[in-house]
């Protein structure tokens, strides 16, 4: 009988021990250095955030020093597939576009890394997608824009890109005549805005604020905006259950925005750890001051919520997916 | 108000020990970055972003200007004297800088290309200061039909720098066009001849081609030069200091070249997207078809080397325009220096021309102090220059291989770019050694992404009537004009050779 007890005593504390939670260690990263990967080349709002988390994640992982380092190439691919690869130890992780979605969703790419395989750390953004047009555009509203008798000429960065695809997807949910112009990259597109070449482009609010505010460009819709945005939401002007279902892709993106991930397989204590300092790090009051100073909008989710958030964007309907492979077919 | 703050932004640079501290350190590390081989200004700025973090605003763009806009000027050195590339747009200056070498006249043309980058670099801060007001329209000028057409004429150009074989430079040059398509198609989306290699998909870039193209075939003759005399090649580029003060007397003698390349530079680096490899193989191209002996360059022409020195350093102020006025990267080197600056707080827009004047004018005298004090700098070092060339090739080979190899890999991040480099490179060592030409080559992979991309973006817009526009028109009659001269030329060539 002593016996039975005892091993049900020991059965019951080793469940205790595999179940309780993973309690992370603030000295595991102590003289240890971190290669943070920033898929685009220096410069530009991924590489600006990225430097800014790693500035403080260094601060907040204690006696750890972290790198930044540029792996640009292939639309965020080169860097997210550098990440992907990397030894799961923790020690390399990084920050690439969240439309690679898109790309594993149409399986247009092989070997493309699984986002669902990835180690989520945690984003810090919410990075809304703007219609913009020129300030002296014959559209003024989204009304005008939707009521176009001509064909609307939209500036992307290249056929299968984000700023494609979310047009491609706008122009599916409110049925509008767009053309598409691609190769405009960088600001090329916001030049040619304003030389009056090209009627609209789709962007990431952050990136195209400054051509608003400098009198340049006027925005007529917002498509993942947070509560509170004074700007017309695209989620308010859908009618049907088509048009919210394919917003809805746009939105569960711009929602999962300035990410930082880690290869597949990450020890749970080293992520553990990697995932609090991430929010310590995005919380600190001086981080949140050098990004205000940036014009960079902060809004943090931890890397359990991104976990979540990431298989929900990768779990679409056939249909979702069938229109993207759509998109991607046209032309 | 112009002037006062003009006056009062150079008297602040000027009394603070610190500003002054950081353009000096700035212009050292930038001749650094500028001489490695395959380092140059993109890779600068990288570097120094972590120290600018906590800089005020000004100090740091003060920083990163005063390094950045001097790289070109000690990158020409080792064009000159190994015919390696200091920096990408450093190799138009090799066509003509190596034989001045080769033919004795080293100092001369170290002299020409300090005097030449100076002075450029002024020419291009003075372009910027009385620029400003007129950036809108300016900047605006230029659509996808004039860049289509720049690049042609740049093409156009390969004629020229054919030297005596106009059928070889134009296969050479029609031969890098079709390599640099190997990418991703930017409107298809669909891949062109990268076989699922990602570090393809954003083609061949212009630092390993160039790389490839000159400094391995270079290399390959350096490793192998056992034979030749030792003493013979030392006194080669030995030079006396007197030689150098002539070559800088050369961008006297040859003012008119020097302004109007200067000009020509500083316009190319203000229209967003061209850079800075385009704006030195223009000028040196419009220097050979301007000349009335343009059978002299490729030999070692002097113009040949002031024309691209003043177009690589005079670009820098013309970028800065559409950077500050618009937020919108002159050059690819200008979009890290944007990212740089607006880490730092300042915000670009048409308020630079009015709120932002004191700012601007301030990084108007940091080009142009930071481009006479290079010069300075380099003539005090041009005497210790010549003893580089005396070093033993079994040193200097690995040590300038290895830089070379660092360049490609951080110009791709991608090892697999040491196999373009040696594929490349054996196609430079081939052409080299039969005597083909090889600046077309660089032309055609320079220019080809943006001809492509700016002609289907062109007749998307307005379909062949984008060739109707005005300044397309003007720019039309400039690329026959050239077809017509180089046609001209040739006539008369022959003509000559049937007569002797």
């Amino acid at each position: 009988m002593f016996k039975k007890i005892w091993a049900t005593c020991l059965v019951v504390l080793a469940g205790l021990l595999l179940s309780s939670p993973v309690l992370a260690d603030s000295t595991l990263f102590d003289g240890k250095t971190i290669t943070y990967i920033v898929a685009t080349k220096p410069g530009g709002g991924y590489d600006t955030m990225g430097r800014l988390v790693a500035k403080y994640l260094e601060k907040h992982l204690k006696g750890s020093r972290v790198v930044v380092k540029n792996v640009p190439g292939a639309g965020h691919l080169i860097g997210a597939k550098t990440i992907f690869a990397a030894k799961p130890d923790g020690l390399t992780i990084g920050t690439f576009n969240t439309s690679l979605i898109n790309s594993q969703l149409t399986n247009a790419i092989a070997d493309h890394p699984d986002m669902n395989q990835m180690s989520w750390i945690g984003k810090a953004a919410i990075e809304s997608r703007v219609l913009l047009v020129s300030a002296m555009s014959e559209f003024k509203n989204f009304d005008d824009f939707r009521k176009a008798q001509r064909t609307v000429k939209m500036a992307t960065s290249g056929k299968g890109s984000a700023s494609h695809i979310d047009a491609s997807l706008l122009a599916k949910a409110f049925d509008l005549n767009m053309e598409f112009i691609h190769g405009f990259e960088g600001s090329e597109a916001e030049m040619s805005i304003l030389r009056g070449e090209i009627d609209a482009h789709v962007g990431s609010r952050s990136s195209l604020q400054p051509f608003v505010d400098n009198g340049y460009g006027r925005i007529l819709l917002e498509i993942g905006g947070e509560p509170g945005s004074k700007l017309p939401q695209a989620s308010d002007l859908a009618t049907t259950d088509r048009s919210r279902s394919v917003l809805s892709l746009i939105e569960a993106q711009a929602r999962i925005s300035r990410l930082t991930a880690g290869p597949g397989n990450v020890n749970p204590l080293v992520l553990q750890t990697l995932r609090e300092a991430y929010m310590s790090a995005t919380s600190d009051p001086d981080f949140l001051a050098e990004a205000d100073k940036l014009k960079l909008p902060i809004s943090t989710a931890s890397g359990e919520a991104v976990t979540a958030l990431v298989k929900a964007a990768l779990a679409q309907s056939p249909e979702i997916v069938g229109l993207l492979k759509e998109v991607l077919k046209e032309e | 108000m112009l002037i006062e703050a003009s006056v009062s932004s150079l008297l602040d640079l000027l009394i603070s020990p610190h500003m002054v501290l950081l353009l000096v350190v700035g212009v050292m590390i930038g001749l650094f970055f500028g001489i490695m081989p395959g380092l140059g200004g993109k890779l600068g700025i990288v570097f120094l972003i972590p120290f600018t973090f906590g800089m005020d605003p000004l100090f740091g763009a003060v920083f990163l200007l005063a390094m950045h806009s001097v790289v070109h000027t000690s990158g020409a050195i080792p064009s000159i004297l190994f015919g390696i590339p200091g920096t990408g747009p450093d190799a138009a200056t090799i066509v003509d800088g190596y034989p001045m070498a080769q033919n004795g006249e080293a100092g001369r043309a170290l002299g020409a290309t300090l005097a030449a980058s100076g002075v450029g670099g002024v020419i291009g801060a003075v372009f910027l200061s009385l620029l400003l007001p007129f950036a809108s329209p300016l900047v605006l000028a230029f659509s996808p039909a004039e860049f289509f057409l720049l690049a042609v004429l740049g093409i156009t150009f390969i004629a020229s720098l054919s030297g005596d074989n106009l059928l070889k430079g134009l296969v050479v040059g029609l031969f890098g066009l079709m390599i640099s398509c190997v990418r991703l198609d930017p409107m298809s989306g669909e891949q062109r001849y990268t076989y699922d290699q990602l570090f393809l998909w954003d083609g061949i870039d212009a630092v390993t081609a160039v790389i490839a193209i000159f400094a391995i075939p270079e290399l390959i003759g350096l490793a192998t030069r056992q034979e030749v005399n030792a003493e013979k090649l030392a006194s080669t580029v030995k030079y006396t200091f007197a030689e150098v003060w002539e070559g800088c007397l050369d961008v006297g003698r040859h003012w008119a070249l020097t302004f109007r390349t200067s000009i020509i530079g500083a316009v190319i680096g203000l229209i967003p997207g061209l850079g800075g490899d385009v704006a030195s193989w223009m000028c040196y191209g419009h220097a050979v078809q301007s000349s009335k002996t343009p059978e002299r360059f490729g030999k070692g022409a002097v113009e040949g080397v002031i024309a691209p020195e003043t177009a690589n350093n005079s670009k820098e102020g013309g970028s800065l325009l559409p950077t500050l006025y618009f937020g919108i990267p002159g050059s690819s080197g200008m979009a890290i220096l944007l990212g740089a600056l607006v880490t730092l707080g300042v915000q670009p827009g048409p308020q630079m021309a009015t709120l932002g004047l004191n700012f601007v004018w301030t990084l108007v005298w940091t080009l142009a102090i930071a481009n006479i004090l290079a010069v300075f700098i380099l003539l005090a070092c041009a005497p210790w220059f010549s003893k580089l060339a005396s070093i033993r090739s079994e040193l200097l080979v690995p040590f300038v291989v290895v830089l070379s190899m660092l360049g490609c890999y951080l110009a791709a991040n991608a090892w697999q770019n040491f196999i373009v480099l040696l594929v490349l490179g054996l196609i430079g060592f081939l052409l080299k050694k039969h005597d083909w030409p090889r600046p077309p080559f660089v032309v055609g992979i320079v220019l080809g992404p943006v001809a492509e991309g700016s002609l289907h973006k062109a007749m998307a817009i307005w379909g062949y009537a984008f060739l109707l526009r005005p300044l397309s028109l003007v720019m039309l009659a400039l690329i026959l004009g050239t077809i017509a001269l180089n046609i001209v030329r040739l006539l008369r060539r022959s003509s000559r050779h049937a007569h002797s």
